[in-house]
């Protein structure tokens, strides 16, 4: 990987968000649902290469329903899903993954009944080798090396956290889509967590990160966007978002 | 010695042709989370397949061997997953099971169609009898060699495929969570599809290595069963762990092998044994496996939905099968009436099972095998008087009945501690266990103490059948026909009626909430373990009720009547019409009890009649034998059940009662022409099923604003959830909470447009609650 800054420093300056060029990932008027209950009413939303976007948002705001669109695993009913400017609706998860957009899911993102070293080759369905997976990982997070052994569901919360992304991180994706990774975590462990992720978006990749708890996010990002019952109502820079969530929270 | 080593070396070959098989049962249940009740019929398929290749069609055994092993067995589990066990995922436990034991059906009757089960057929083992190695003394064929090298050879493959390679470590992971597998850039389809490749491969395997080694003759029931040797060794590593499997396979073998060599001959149960010892040890396994956790996500969320009916549409929905009853009975003559009363009992029968798989989730694969424990209890203590003169009593049936309750709660042992598959593991143990060792027993025995001799099943002389006369009680003689035809409706209607009220009482309610998550019932405080027990106890009295009036309708029974492949049969088709529904129980019942067996015969009777067209009416025989199985495969596209469908179709014409008058005016017509024998009886049966059929379509076509007046008239509380919730149902809810006269609140941005004016499309002014719902917050 690409020279990490010393663990715990600032986030580097935040780039605007029309000038990193292409977005690498983008949703237009993007309407999706489960069976006949339409969750997403027409959403927009861009995340520019190499940058951190938040998405913001209170309790069934569609954040997690919006994560799943742009990971293939649930199908838009109209409007467009982008890849670097190329539409992929309809396009299967998996073959989502092989093109480089790379998904931790809310909760546990981990199969229990597998090893940590199990888990970690999974990842290598897109074309890296078992030894860079666990080199890469091990060095990231120590801890996972000393349990590689270990079957997954019987480590703590924070490690199998750390191990959904240090699998996912290993895969060399091109976007890291994070679905509320603090859920269920002490505070420590997250800011210990969001710092990994704050590297990662200044090594290159882009970041799409789904939060509920807007101040553990809203440091690192480059931009935040505030989604309410289906639709992304506020995009902007993570300040100006920051003085407008409470109104949003609370419904005025 | 000598004999020792040999039966050794028999019983490792047998344990290891169990092992592939049981190996590849593990392999398809861990990947896909479908428990494989067909498992044995693939063998049975494969080895029917290789015989063909090899002496119908006389090709070389290497090439045969290919052919089947390479290119059939792969071929066929895969194509299995791709058109069948896909659609079964988000299905209860018993919908999974339904549709492999229909598959297995299928498969059976299909080898059946295609190779006679009259004519022998010898499999020869590989490289002749003739070829031997001596291993310390004893004698070992080389297609035992064979079979053994195979299962080493597979045992660790198995192993370094699942921890080696990566595609394995994926099929372990799919278990975990699909939808995580395919974010890491796996095709879980390709994984699940290649799992049931490399498990009918197994079996395939497995079917081709064992006739020989167990005396070369093919026969399709027996290795159709072979899949119970493989439950039971699978149980052994709690259908998890392939070496703890092999483990099991091997001691099931050499059991098996010892049984053989060292019991005595003169015991005559031993070969009885022999064959249930797989039954035996699977059900003791069962007993004694450490208890499986209670999880809490475990909440079943399938796609099955069941309305509960109220007491008053059950009670005229009592009163109308009576009546129907009633006018069919003038139609028929004394055999037709038998026919319809012993569907009748095949309908009690399968209530037995709405209550327990219906209600509480629970599966009994044997349910027939229940009423013939009644069956033996009342032939034995409830008869009185001889020859023609002799009837059952009263007293008979009741003490049949509790004894069948009892032995009901012994076989639930297991599921008290363990999930759903497991009691249906075991009950099917029980049943098979039952046909091939009690009811098989028509010798004397004699009890030591008491110096009388008596035999389990058999009325004398060694015949293997019982001869069970009909009831009379007081007034009541079921001698006559019709009175037994009219009482087996009541026994039905009642008990239907009992089970709707049990359904809407507290107890119905706690049965819900143990069936939809086990966890969260068990922390509310319910008593698992007292709410299984009694409902097992209350369904096996009521199978064994079903039972015995069976018995008494036929007459004489033989252990046939109770075969487990009749009690497959009955929870398939139950399940098919819809096993939440007290109805669905009345279709199940008479359809398992009369409806093939007729059609199949009206098929072979024209066949014989018309022997120009023999061909073709004993094609539709045969595929009226298969077509229970299609159907019950079908269930997996709609878990609910048919019946219901049925019903909520006919509840569309409530709003256009002429159709409804019109139908039953050309069914009135109908009845009365064949009632004065202008019309046969099967031209009336025929038309009854297309005007039945066909009258919610004439409804549709006459009234095609119907569809949204029936989304209307679902329950309030169930808007949104059994039903898409749309505008119509906003307007609705809003008229039923009568703010329809309410001014339009303004909203924020009264300039939206609004979603329930624009979709209601009838001019009506959007009522407040819908632009609430619609724009809460914006």
């Amino acid at each position: 990987m690409t020279a990490a800054t010393a663990p715990g420093s600032a986030p580097g300056p935040a780039r605007p968000i029309a000038a990193g060029g292409l977005p690498i990932l983008e949703m237009v008027g993007v309407r999706a649902g489960y069976g006949p209950i339409e969750v997403l009413h027409g959403v927009d939303l861009a995340v520019p290469q190499g940058s951190l976007v938040a998405l913001l948002g209170p309790n069934g705001g569609g954040k997690t329903t919006t994560l799943r669109v742009c990971s293939g695993l649930l199908r838009v009913n109209s409007g467009e899903l982008r890849v670097a400017g190329r539409t992929v609706n309809g396009i299967s998860a998996h073959e989502l993954a092989r093109l480089g957009i790379c998904t931790v899911p809310e909760g546990r993102g981990i199969f229990p009944n597998l090893t940590v070293r199990e888990n970690l080759w999974l990842a290598t369905g897109t074309g890296v080798s078992r030894e860079q997976v666990e080199s890469m990982s091990f060095d990231r997070f120590p801890r996972l090396g000393e349990r590689r052994n270990q079957l997954a569901g019987t480590m703590s919360g924070g490690e199998q956290q750390m191990l959904a992304i240090a699998r996912a991180l290993s895969t060399q994706p091109v976007v890291l889509i994070l679905d509320e990774l603090s859920m269920g975590l002490a505070p420590l462990v997250v800011t210990a967590l969001y710092e990994a992720v704050a590297e990662l978006a200044q090594s290159g990749i882009s970041v799409l990160v789904a939060e509920q708890f807007a101040q553990t996010v809203l440091p690192i990002a480059q931009s935040a966007a505030i989604m309410l019952h289906g639709r992304v109502v506020r995009v902007g820079a993570p300040a100006e978002i920051e003085e407008e969530l409470a109104s949003a929270y609370l419904g005025g | 010695m000598h004999l020792f080593l040999t039966y050794t070396i028999f019983g490792l070959v047998l344990g290891g042709v169990y092992a592939i098989a049981a190996s590849g049962l593990v392999l398809t249940y861990n990947t896909s989370g479908i428990f494989n009740f067909a498992h044995g019929a693939e063998a049975m398929l494969g080895a029917f397949v290789y015989w063909e290749l090899r002496y119908g069609w006389g090709l070389p055994a290497p090439v045969a061997l290919i052919l089947v092993l390479g290119v059939f067995g792969p071929l066929m589990g895969g194509v299995l997953y791709l058109v069948i066990m896909r659609g079964l995922r988000e299905t209860a436990e018993v919908t999974k099971v339904v549709v492999t034991v229909a598959l297995m059906l299928g498969m059976l009757y299909l080898s059946e169609w295609f190779w006679n089960p009259q004519k022998d057929r010898t499999v020869v083992q590989f490289f002749g009898i003739t070829s031997q190695v001596k291993i310390f003394g004893a004698e070992v064929s080389t297609h035992e060699i064979i079979a053994l090298g195979c299962a080493v050879l597979i045992g660790l493959g198995l192993r370094m495929f699942f921890y080696r390679f990566r595609i394995g470590v994926a099929m372990r992971g799919a278990v975990d969570d699909p939808g995580l597998l395919q974010l890491n850039g796996h095709n879980p389809e390709r994984v699940a599809a290649l799992s049931w490749a490399m498990g009918s491969f197994l079996a395939v395997l497995a079917g081709v290595l064992l006739p020989p080694i167990s005396g070369g003759a093919l026969q399709a029931n027996a290795l159709t069963l072979l899949v119970l040797d493989a439950f039971a060794a699978a149980v052994f590593g709690r259908l998890r762990s392939i070496p703890r499997t092999f483990v099991g396979a091997l001691i099931l073998g050499l059991a098996a092998s010892y049984v053989l060599a060292y019991f005595p001959k003169t015991w005559q149960w031993a070969s009885n044994f022999r064959v249930s010892l797989p039954m035996i040890v699977l059900f003791v396994v069962l007993i004694v496996l450490p208890q499986d956790r209670l999880r809490g996500a475990t909440v079943a969320r399938t796609r099955e939905r069941a309305h509960v009916p109220s007491m008053r549409s059950a009670l005229i929905a009592a009163v109308g099968l009576l009546a129907v009853v009633i006018l069919l009975r003038q139609l028929m003559n004394d055999s037709d009436i038998t026919t319809l009363t012993v569907g009748m009992t095949f309908a009690v029968i399968a209530l037995s099972l709405t209550l327990l798989s219906g209600y509480a989730g629970e599966m009994n694969l044997a349910a027939v095998s229940f009423g013939a424990i009644a069956t033996m209890i009342a032939f034995h203590i409830g008869i009185t008087g001889h020859g023609l003169a002799s009837r059952m009593t009263l007293w008979g049936i009741v003490v049949g009945v509790a004894i069948t309750a009892l032995v009901g709660a012994v076989v639930s042992l297991p599921a008290l501690r363990l999930r759903g598959l497991y009691l249906g593991l075991a009950t099917m143990a029980f049943g098979v266990f039952l046909t091939d060792m009690v009811l098989m027993d028509s010798n004397l025995h004699k009890l030591p103490l008491f110096h009388t001799k008596f035999s389990l099943f058999s009325a004398g002389a060694g015949i293997n059948s019982l001869v069970i006369p009909p009831l009379k009680v007081g007034p009541l003689d079921l001698h006559d026909g019709t009175s037994f035809l009219v009482t087996s409706t009541i026994v039905f209607a009642v008990i239907g009626i009992g089970l709707v009220a049990l359904r809407n009482s507290s107890y119905g309610r706690r049965l819900t909430a143990m069936k939809d998550s086990p966890a969260a019932s068990a922390t509310l405080g319910q008593s698992l373990l007292r709410l299984k027990l009694s409902v097992f106890m209350l369904s096996a009295a009521i199978a064994g009720l079903g039972g015995v009036m069976m018995s008494m309708a036929l007459g004489s029974v033989t252990p046939d009547n109770f075969s487990i492949f009749l009690s497959l049969s009955l929870l398939m088709l139950t399940v098919v019409a819809g096993i939440s529904y007290v109805s669905g129980a009345l279709a199940g019942g008479l359809l398992s009890g009369v409806g093939f067996s007729l059609i199949v015969t009206t098929f072979h009777n024209l066949a014989s009649n018309h022997g120009s067209v023999h061909g073709l009416f004993s094609f539709l025989a045969s595929f009226a034998t298969v077509s229970p199985a299609l159907i019950g495969i079908g269930v997996g596209r709609n878990p609910s059940g048919w019946v219901h469908d049925m019903i909520g179709n006919f509840r569309t014409l409530r709003t256009r009662p002429w159709v409804l008058a019109g139908g039953a005016v050309v069914e009135v017509l109908l009845y009365v022409l064949s009632l004065t024998k202008v019309l046969g009886h099967w031209w009336f049966a025929i038309l009854t099923f297309v005007v039945l059929s066909l009258l919610p379509m004439v409804g549709q076509m006459a009234d095609p604003e119907g569809r949204r007046r029936r989304a209307a008239e679902v329950p309030l509380e169930m808007v949104g959830i059994d039903s898409p919730y749309d505008d119509d149902l906003r307007l609705t809810l809003d008229r039923a909470l009568g703010i329809e006269e309410l001014a339009p609140v303004p909203t924020s941005r009264g300039d939206r447009p609004r979603t329930a004016a624009a979709g209601g499309g009838n001019g009506r002014v959007a009522p407040p609650l819908s632009a609430g719902v619609g724009d809460a917050g914006a």
